[in-house]
């Protein structure tokens, strides 16, 4: 085992599969000198050089469509967009083009990239730096939507979303890239498409996303001392989704609230309580609970960004009203 | 050039007008199914510039690229059958007049003016990377040139100096809207400038130009001396789609003037000065139609896509 941090973990994904297919190359803003923002590629172009380790101009369509072209020619790259707001720039490529071309050719072109970026809150960025995202692309058919919440689960999940065929959306959470935990030394992968019961319980089902994992573990943490006892799940792919993971966690306890910085409106968490409602519905003792960013921009500062996303206060309050 | 080359590019270019009137005659009669984008008047640039792509070559079309992809050497029958619907299409029926690929030939085509630009850039990179001598060439319109995707694309095959070539085939219009009253500069290869690279503005209708300066891109590209960007001046004779209301942007008489300048005419004028007897080039004409005929017999026998092909290879499943 290592103790190392969210950003480690996934410096040691990039170089890990590097070194085992020449395919595989990053290309994105400052991912070489800088080693990217949060220094998750340090090294890397020392190590690999020019031409694996690409630091890109600032046009993220191009860096998309950079993406787009190569893997079709059989690369494997992981094109960086720094901010995930920066990513309405390159949403053409990735919607319309990144989704698209597998079907458009039969089946016979593959598009094997990974568009790794950040999002959310926690770092005073305000609303153009901030945002959760994950809603457009859980709307598009054909990408893979993968948001890790610890370094053990970045580092797994990369490399899985390294390895598939398929066009990936991979979000990290810029307030956990100096999060620590142990993580094995050995290689190991996390399957993309399955959901992780990071807490059992029996009384209520949390399904929470990304940074607000922690929030709601540290939740079920403070509510185990009233007795009231918490399922927590993280379902890691938040698309395509573990239905079956979430389903039989909502049967045995019987009451769901789903965790997601991102807004409620039109967004993913409707789709889970969708879910949840179609096939637990005669399971159920109260309607499924939503606790998601507000409708609004991301505010600046430390006092009031906090106050427009879900908070453990605000998560133990939602249990107590479920169960009560 | 002598009088066999240019045969085969008059040929060449003989042939995309033909298969181009004879899918706009589908269209009419809504066989051909969605928006269908004539490329009358400007075949030397599909048959000038495309033909002389290797099939590992990359080309990114657009939403008129039915012509490009038959120069490329993609069937008439695959593409057709394509437009129409039909599972022997490139993309199974799927894409349609507007958005295809025929990845067997390497070929590209969307509907998002300008996307294919940034792409020939990273397909130019992968061919680079594997130490091949192939080239990405991205075609494109006037009203491309006012992307995001353009300028971001140009630079970035600029500064990696990827063996990519970038043909501007300017038609004078994006959609109803004059050049004139869209970029402000003139000609448009002037853009070019801004990424260090060599203006070239070539007469779009005279397919030997267009075939020369083509030619020199293609060879740069492969020996890697890097991109080109050159503007090939033609002129859109018929709508933007079949049945666009022409006259809110242009006249009768104005379109009259660049019939003229047929690229197919001019051609033929050459070869009959070099020598080719008229019989010889109506021999040429009869051929094509009767293939063309069989063509479209043949694509009209030939099974519509299916639900299950709708739904299909969306994605690759999880293991």
């Amino acid at each position: 085992m290592q103790n190392i941090t969210y950003g480690e973990a996934l410096g040691q994904a990039y170089r890990e599969e590097m070194l085992r297919d020449e395919n595989v190359y990053l290309v994105g803003e400052d991912v070489g000198r800088w080693g990217s923002l949060y220094r998750a590629s340090r090294g890397l172009l020392e190590e690999f050089g020019p031409d694996r380790v690409k630091d890109a101009p600032l046009s993220e369509a191009a860096i998309a469509g950079c993406a787009v072209g190569s893997a079709a020619m059989g690369m494997r790259p992981i094109a960086e967009i720094m901010y995930i707001d920066f990513i309405s720039i390159a949403m053409d490529q990735i919607v319309n083009h990144a989704a698209k071309w597998h079907q458009l050719s039969n089946g016979k072109v593959k598009m094997p990239i990974v568009f790794r970026t950040q999002g959310g809150g926690g770092r005073r960025n305000s609303s153009q730096h901030s945002q959760s995202l994950e809603n457009w692309f859980v709307n598009i058919p054909g990408l893979i939507v993968v948001m890790p919440s610890s370094p053990y689960d970045i580092k797994g999940l990369l490399k899985s979303s390294v390895r598939n065929d398929n066009p990936v959306v991979f979000i990290e959470h810029k307030s956990l890239y100096f999060a620590k935990e142990d993580v094995p030394t050995e290689e190991y992968l996390i399957p993309l498409g399955k959901a992780h019961v990071k807490r059992e319980g029996e009384d209520v089902s949390i399904i929470a996303t990304s940074w607000m994992v922690g929030f709601a573990l540290e939740a079920a943490k403070q509510l185990s001392n009233e007795g009231v006892s918490c399922e927590v799940i993280d379902p890691r792919t938040i698309w395509p989704l573990d239905k079956e993971t979430i389903v039989n966690s909502v049967n045995k306890t019987k009451r769901c609230i789903v965790v997601t910085e991102a807004p409620a409106e039109g967004g993913w968490s409707g789709e889970v309580a969708s879910v949840v409602s179609e096939q637990c519905f005669d399971m159920l003792e109260k309607p499924v609970k939503r606790n998601t960013g507000l409708r609004t921009g991301i505010p600046y500062g430390p006092v009031l960004e906090l106050q427009v996303i879900p908070s453990v206060e605000k998560i133990v309050k939602d249990v107590r009203e479920i169960i009560s | 050039m002598d009088k066999k080359e240019l045969l085969g590019l008059y040929q060449k270019m003989l042939y995309l007008r033909l298969f181009d009137d004879m899918c706009r005659n589908l269209k009419m009669q809504d066989i051909v199914w969605s928006g269908y984008h004539p490329s009358t008047g400007q075949e030397a640039v599909a048959a000038g510039v495309i033909s002389q792509l290797r099939k590992e070559d990359c080309l990114l079309g657009n939403h008129r690229s039915h012509g490009h992809a038959v120069a490329k050497g993609s069937s008439s029958r695959a593409i057709l059958t394509e437009m129409m619907g039909r599972q022997t299409g490139v993309s199974g029926g799927l894409g349609g007049a507007m958005q295809f690929i025929h990845a067997e030939n390497n070929v590209f085509c969307g509907s998002i003016v300008g996307s294919g630009i940034p792409i020939a850039a990273g397909m130019g990179l992968a061919l680079k990377q594997k130490g091949t001598d192939h080239v990405a060439m991205s075609i494109f319109g006037d009203g491309a040139c006012n992307t995001g995707a353009f300028h971001e694309g140009l630079n970035l095959a600029a500064i990696w100096k990827l063996p990519v070539v970038y043909i501007l085939e300017n038609n004078q219009f994006a959609e109803a809207m004059p050049v004139g009253e869209f970029v402000a500069c003139s000609p448009l290869s002037k853009r070019a400038r801004a990424y260090d690279l060599e203006e070239i503005t070539v007469d779009g209708n005279d397919v030997e130009a267009v075939h020369e300066a083509a030619r020199k891109a293609i060879e740069k590209a492969r020996s890697g001396g890097g991109p080109s960007l050159i503007e090939a001046y033609t002129y859109r004779t018929r709508g933007h789609y079949v049945g666009d209301p022409e006259n809110t942007y242009r006249t009768k008489e104005e379109v009259k003037e660049w019939k003229k300048k047929c690229p197919i005419l001019q051609c033929k004028n050459k070869l009959l000065e070099l020598g080719a007897a008229e019989d010889e080039l109506e021999d040429i004409k009869k051929d094509i139609k009767t293939g063309l005929k069989e063509d479209q017999e043949w694509a009209l026998e030939q099974p519509f896509a299916t639900f299950e092909q709708a739904t299909d290879h969306v994605w690759i499943p999880l293991q």
